[in-house]
């Protein structure tokens, strides 16, 4: 897909390469919108210089849905399942993020039942959406499928435990204003106990076959640096921001649904580069496992819902939650005029920010690492573009 | 637990460095426009607020004004600071840029142009991003679009299509065709007086 701007880019290199003599001219290349290392519907104009990347800018908006309009429209209620289309690798973060917002604007008092059963899906979210993540990551650096395939095992066996709960597997729409929608079936516990025990030696196998991997080393080490100071200038999150060595968890630094009270270690990275994203995504599975464990052994009795009318008609005011999603911070702005729908409904975005710094971490590489950092921000582009 | 920094102190971080660009309303901070970016910095430089993250940035139409909210984050004290900046001009609404303090801002105001029509002023780069150039009207908008069913009034159609979309005068209360299940409007009924039928 050529552009006039391409095109008269590609004229101003021609210019300047025979005004300056040296003979070379820069040349652009459309990574996308349909291309397999884009993970979505996300176009990446970069400019070269032989192979090395001297511009890299995206072009978004393919999957641009209107969410924050249409969602004025709708009650609050009616927008839970918005929430999962934002992000459809990670549907119940999403969920649980605007429920928080929502809580806030109208007070409400979630059972710790519903709390427990929201930190297990968030978790096992999280297990999924970073089995994802790091798959694909792998396929970008060159693998054929392998470890991707057997990554993608662990997360059937999540989705078939959200199927099971709440009949949805990627778009949940399970958690309420003021709980959840479903009380836990009787199959999920033995079925999560048996996926409990089965992961650890899932994650060892992985380890074992990809930490020391030469190619992985080679495609993926010093490459897409970033420095902790630049990473907080530009409001990255999440992985990105944790691989940077800034331990940035707001699970821990603003406990949300009691995650106040199990124990786990928030894992940073060193150098900040595609390795070390990949690695904290892998050191937070077992931390998501420990905290599966933990809300097994102590899940409370009692109600899983709060008392909330379907048509909460909050009073004027605002609220600003934020989760740590899989891909960082996830924040929900709300604004109520005392109506029956949001006055406003603004997400803040992490695959969207964390895009920031990509411009930053893709120049003076060649284009095939641009293709890895870019796999190593883990994007989603439903919410990239909303 | 992350605490909502004390807009008050925060006030007075920032009228040290800059009188009168700050006051605090209903337990909230507000900036002026013009002297937003140098406010900002005091809270981001100063070592009590420590305001280094910018975690959200995003713009309510208020119908009268545009208000733009940002959140910062200090990650060592731990606190976060919810500050607003109202622009009361609809036609050309226009704001300093942060991308100079935090490089965060860059998407996160190219979103507000695009959706809002809010310039950045000084921003490097402010282009459409999720819509194309040439889009009639920013969406989020409150006068944006009639919807079919929607609670709010707004234009019936796209701007460009006829001369009864135009946008209207900053102000007024849009106007659209009445509606059988509309309240039908209040004030006096005219009624035609006899003799004056047509014939």
């Amino acid at each position: 897909m050529t552009t006039a701007d391409d095109t008269q880019l590609a004229m101003q290199g021609t210019i300047e390469a025979l005004t300056t003599g040296d003979g070379s001219e820069p040349v652009v290349v459309n990574l996308g919108p349909q291309h397999p290392s884009t993970h979505g519907v996300f176009r990446l104009k970069v400019t070269l210089d032989g192979e090395i990347v001297q511009d890299a800018e995206m072009r978004i908006g393919y999957l641009h849905r209107s969410m924050e309009k249409l969602a004025e429209e709708r009650t609050y209620t009616q927008n839970i399942p918005f929430t999962d289309r934002i992000d459809y690798l990670a549907a119940m973060s999403n969920n649980l993020a605007y429920c928080l917002a929502a809580e806030e604007l109208l007070g409400v008092e979630v059972p710790p039942r519903a709390n427990a059963i929201r930190v297990m899906f968030a978790e096992l979210q999280r297990v999924a959406s970073h089995a994802m993540a790091n798959g694909t990551f792998i396929n970008d650096c060159g693998a054929w499928h392998t470890p991707l395939f057997h990554m993608f095992r662990d997360r059937e066996r999540v989705l078939d435990m959200f199927e099971m709960t709440c009949g949805a597997r990627l778009t949940t729409n399970y958690m309420r204003i003021g709980g959840v929608a479903f009380d836990l079936p009787d199959e999920l516990l033995p079925t999560l106990e048996q996926f409990l025990a089965d992961m650890p030696e899932n994650i060892a196998n992985y380890e074992a076959l990809l930490l020391e991997n030469e190619i992985l080393h080679a495609r993926a080490r010093g490459i897409g640096l970033i420095s902790p100071e630049m990473a907080i200038n530009s409001s990255l999150s999440g992985p990105v921001l944790r691989a940077t060595g800034v331990p940035w968890d707001l699970r821990k630094a603003n406990p949300y649904c009691g995650y106040e009270d199990y124990e786990f270690d928030v894992p940073v990275g060193e150098q900040g580069d595609c390795f070390d994203r990949f690695l904290v995504r892998m050191a937070e599975v077992k931390e998501s496992l420990k905290i599966l464990r933990q809300v097994v052994d102590t899940l409370p009795d009692g109600p899983w819902l709060a008392d909330v009318p379907l048509h909460a008609r909050p009073d004027p005011g605002e609220s600003y939650a934020r989760v740590e999603s899989p891909r960082g911070e996830l924040g929900f702005y709300l604004v109520s005029d005392g109506g029956p729908a949001p006055y406003r409904f603004h997400c803040r975005p992490p695959s969207l920010i964390n895009l920031t710094a990509l411009k930053e971490m893709s120049i003076g590489g060649t284009l095939a690492d641009a293709i890895v950092t870019l796999g190593s921000i883990d994007i989603v582009v439903g919410e990239i573009d909303r | 637990m992350t605490v909502q920094y004390d807009a008050s102190a925060a006030m007075e971080i920032v009228n040290a460095s800059a009188p009168g660009a700050a006051c605090v309303d209903g337990g909230i901070l507000f900036l002026e426009p013009d002297r937003l970016v140098e406010a900002i910095q005091a809270l981001r430089d100063s070592e009590e607020s420590d305001l280094i993250f910018l975690s959200n940035l995003t713009a309510v139409d208020q119908e009268l004004h545009f208000e733009i909210v940002y959140h910062l984050q200090s990650l060592d004290l731990n606190h976060i600071l919810q500050i607003k900046a109202r622009v009361t001009d609809r036609e050309d609404p226009a704001l300093p840029s942060l991308t100079g303090l935090f490089h965060g801002a860059h998407l996160q105001e190219r979103e507000v142009y695009d959706l809002f029509g809010i310039r950045f002023e000084g921003h490097p780069d402010l282009r459409r991003m999720f819509l194309w150039d040439g889009f009639p009207g920013y969406p989020l908008r409150k006068d944006f679009l009639q919807m079919p069913g929607q609670v709010r009034a707004g234009l019936p159609g796209f701007p460009h299509e006829s001369e009864e979309n135009a946008w209207p005068v900053p102000g007024s209360v849009p106007q659209r065709p009445m509606h059988p299940n509309d309240p039908q409007p209040e004030g006096e009924l005219v009624v035609a007086e006899e003799g004056e039928e047509s014939s």
